[in-house]
């Protein structure tokens, strides 16, 4: 399989370590990933202007016959809702009046969606398997919003994914309340509160890892992690790795392929205890 | 009696007609991650649109307190977008210019894109301490954790397609 791959500005600095995990897994699944050309920003959360933001998707999904695919909940969800809007007749129009190539159609897919094809497809490819491994499965929002792929009020497609690697989803009650991270620069105090009562939530639900599918919310719960501790004087440690992180572990890919060191919070530890465990089997 | 009947329309242009169906449920307020910090709170702020009262509309904390989490607009009864209704209101205070370090946020990140076509986080947040300084504190623990972590880039990104970016950030918004 070949599809185009949307890296995401933060893939050039916060997010190096999400863009390094999707591109190894994605070596190791043999799904072949094609860079988008001259890709530009999506946006983000900070474009208000819908037309804009579609346009600013639209130039990027023309780039490409093939489906897209990304690691970022952010550009998913933008890329999603310009296709939605793009379906319009008049909005398309509009929009590829200022496009150099033309806007046909795109599909877009996240790489949650497409590892966890790949691996219902061929679950040989799990050499080691997470057993007894407590993960909280953190959603954030924009994964599943707008609405028409999961279930953007409880989804369940992470839970699926971590019973395929024979680890254990805990019960986590506010694993699609939103990290706030986009507000994180202007409105400091709030995005805090939010984050710490999401990583309070996880810890409270036992749970020794949380993974993520959006630069931000791995931000807010990974990079803030210790000054969220000495802001609030409480102990969390629990170490946050993007979903293509934590599916790396399981296909026998090394720390350093899945930039384990670029983790805010260490996760190996956790890793060693895998390889233990592995070990006495 | 409608006091800005010129804003309201405008309103409407950008967030969608359907907004005149408002029926003031409330359920978008109560499905906010962040309404207990909002004054007027979302479902005020659709009121004050509805009733043209620009000032309250433009002039306040809850557009900048809102995360994009699309919860609001996922469960609204009458398929009413509110978050469009702040994003309308954003790009309203922003052609207004208004002073909040929330609109200025904003603004620098579309500069950059339409200067760059990519965001470069280093110098982003950096243009924006410069104007509020007060995040210099928060910034600097970030930056404790990137730094070491190879996780700061100091190059600027920027792409060949720059024209074209500018073009569609110029003619579609409008």
């Amino acid at each position: 399989m070949r599809l185009a791959y949307y890296p995401g500005c933060v893939s050039l600095s916060t997010g190096k370590e999400m863009d390094r995990s999707t591109r190894a897994v994605f070596s190791a699944l043999r799904i072949e990933l094609e860079e988008l050309e001259d890709w530009n920003c999506c946006g983000a959360t900070h474009v208000s202007n819908e037309m804009v933001a579609t346009g600013l998707a639209a130039r990027n999904m023309s780039q490409t016959e093939l489906d897209i695919v990304t690691s970022c909940s952010i550009c998913y969800s933008n890329l999603r809702a310009a296709a939605m809007k793009l379906e319009d007749v008049e909005a398309r129009a509009k929009v590829n009046a200022v496009l150099e190539k033309e806007y046909k159609g795109a599909k877009i897919r996240h790489a949650l969606d497409v590892i966890l094809e790949a691996l219902e497809e061929n679950e040989d490819g799990i050499v080691l398997p997470l057993k007894g491994l407590k993960v909280a499965a953190y959603y954030g929002c924009l994964l599943s919003r707008p609405p028409g792929v999961y279930s953007p009020e409880y989804p369940v497609v992470l839970e699926k994914l971590i019973g395929i690697l024979q680890a254990d989803a805990v019960d986590f009650r506010l694993k699609t309340f939103c990290c706030g991270g986009p507000i994180f620069m202007p409105k400091e105090e709030a995005a805090n509160e939010a984050a710490y009562r999401i990583l309070r939530n996880a810890k409270k639900a036992g749970a020794e890892v949380i993974i993520t599918v959006c630069p931000l919310c791995q931000f807010m719960l990974d990079t803030k992690q210790r000054s969220l501790e000495q802001r609030f004087g409480e102990q969390i440690g629990i170490p946050v790795l993007y979903v293509t992180q934590l599916v790396g572990i399981a296909l026998g890919l090394g720390p350093d392929e899945l930039g384990m060191e670029m983790n805010a919070i260490s996760p190996m530890p956790m890793i060693e205890r895998i390889y233990e465990k592995m070990a006495e089997e | 009696m409608v006091k800005d009947e010129g804003f309201k329309i405008e309103v409407l242009r950008l967030a969608g007609d359907e907004v005149r169906t408002c029926i003031q449920c409330g359920t978008c307020s109560a499905s906010c991650p962040t309404a207990h910090l909002m004054n007027p709170s979302i479902r005020r702020l659709v009121k004050l649109c509805l009733e043209g009262r620009k000032e309250e509309a433009l002039h306040n904390e809850t557009l900048w307190l809102c995360t994009s989490c699309l919860l609001c607009t996922v469960r609204c009864p009458r398929g009413i977008r509110p978050k469009m209704v702040v994003s309308a209101l954003k790009e309203l205070a922003d052609r207004e210019k208004i002073d909040s370090p929330g609109r200025s946020y904003d603004h620098l990140f579309i500069k950059q894109i339409a200067d760059y076509g990519r965001i470069s986080e280093l110098p982003l947040i950096g243009e924006f301490l410069l104007l509020y300084p007060q995040g210099s504190i928060q910034s600097m623990k970030v930056g404790l954790e990137l730094l070491p972590r190879g996780k700061i880039t100091l190059e600027r990104e920027h792409i060949r397609g720059r024209d074209e970016v500018r073009r569609i950030m110029e003619e579609l918004g409008r």
